[in-house]
């Protein structure tokens, strides 16, 4: 296990900032944050050329043999078909904004070795500490979470033993109106 | 026309009270009494305004979770709505009579980031389709929160969005600058340094001959 400085952790759970270390632990410091940003999350998004993919395979059903065969054309058939036909001629002359995926996995990991139980609690959970605990993975003392959160803008904190509301030190934050900080993440 | 009046009457009469009905049941066992009460009289007020709720709702429960004092609650709430007011009346400014609540909501939280009132309607000018103004404020709330001065913010989506990419390229920007932080972390790379280096090469794209440019559209 990585033993850091207490001021150092401290840093880790949120407590101070890193101009806030006397300038001798300020590289300890810079290091522990790029040890826990490179375990941090990582957004699971959709490939951009699945839409492509779906396509070329309705094309590649749509042109099998027998499927002309198959067809009876009568005349009131036409009317929707050229419905639908001039609706998806305006959809493709429009040119259609690239869209961000509507949902995101993302994982939260706290480094918090003395800590017996972390939660996190946020916009996405109506802020309820029991909602969404954290679980002890991989290397002693971080805790981790994987979420799928809607895409948008959220704010969160860490609570560490069920009291201790603790910022993301490895994620934006603004103050949260009662003189504490929440982390920001945007998907 | 008497019963059409009645009809629509009654129709706003219950569309009110299931707002407020709403409100009682996501406060319900969250909030001590004194807080909902409030959280109720400036609900009504916020929705005739054409505010959003939903902040207010959320602010009250996260004050109660956290054990923070009731009147520090109550302090919170009302800075929240007059954030809420301001940030509706910065991009009425840039044009839109009737800003969506989602619009609104992120621009207040621009503001607490550290936006100020004049660069969201700024933010807002810029954020014409396919750019919807409340993503475009979440971003700069965002870099805001990072340690981006508002100018610099401005100056950087604005760049992003007149160079004439999709409208992800302006989501992805704390990502990007995040990335450039990490790769100069040797030298000692701000945020607001890597988010002038991205401005400069967004600048350098938009002035690139040939460069697709999104076509201007009016609200």
């Amino acid at each position: 296990m990585t033993d850091f400085h207490p001021q150092v952790r401290q840093l880790l759970d949120g407590d101070i900032n890193l101009a806030d270390l006397p300038p001798e632990l300020r590289a300890e410091g810079e290091e522990a944050l790029r040890l826990l940003a490179a375990v941090d999350r990582e957004p699971v998004t959709l490939p951009g050329t699945l839409g492509a993919r779906v396509l070329a395979e309705l094309r590649r059903r749509a042109e099998a043999p027998g499927f002309w065969r198959r067809l009876r054309l009568r005349p009131w058939t036409l009317v929707p078909a050229f419905a639908a036909g001039a609706a998806l001629a305006l959809l493709l002359s429009t040119p259609a904004p690239t869209r961000a995926p509507a949902a995101v996995t993302v994982r939260f990991v706290l480094f918090a070795p003395e800590a017996q139980q972390v939660a996190l609690a946020g916009t996405f959970n109506q802020w309820d500490p029991a909602a969404t605990p954290l679980v002890r993975t991989g290397a002693p003392g971080v805790w981790t979470a994987t979420l799928t959160l809607p895409a948008g803008q959220h704010q969160y904190a860490f609570v560490v033993d069920g009291a201790r509301w603790v910022a993301d030190p490895a994620a934006p934050a603004v103050d949260d109106g009662f003189g504490r900080r929440n982390s920001v993440l945007s998907l | 026309m008497k019963a059409f009046c009645v009809t629509l009457l009654l129709a706003i009469a219950g569309t009110a009270l299931g707002a407020q009905q709403d409100v009682s049941a996501r406060l319900a066992g969250r909030v001590p009494p004194e807080i909902a009460a409030l959280v109720h009289q400036l609900a009504l007020g916020a929705a005739a305004r054409g505010l959003p709720i939903d902040p207010l709702i959320q602010k009250a429960i996260e004050g109660s979770a956290k054990g923070v004092p009731a009147d520090r609650v109550a302090a919170a709430l009302r800075a929240l709505t007059a954030q809420l007011d301001v940030a509706a009346a910065a991009i009425q400014q840039a044009g839109s009579n009737r800003p969506d609540t989602e619009a609104i909501a992120a621009g207040a939280f621009a503001l607490n980031a550290g936006i100020s009132a004049k660069q969201v309607t700024a933010l807002a000018l810029v954020s014409r389709p396919p750019y919807s103004t409340a993503a475009t404020l979440r971003v700069a709330s965002t870099l805001a929160a990072m340690g981006v001065p508002g100018e610099q913010t401005v100056d950087l989506v604005t760049q992003i969005i007149a160079s004439g990419g999709p409208a992800t390229d302006v989501l992805g920007l704390p990502g990007q600058v995040m990335v450039g932080v990490s790769q100069g972390q040797g030298r000692g790379v701000t945020p607001a340094q890597a988010a002038a280096g991205l401005a400069r090469a967004a600048a350098a794209r938009a002035n690139a001959p040939g460069q697709n440019k999104p076509k201007p559209q009016h609200p």
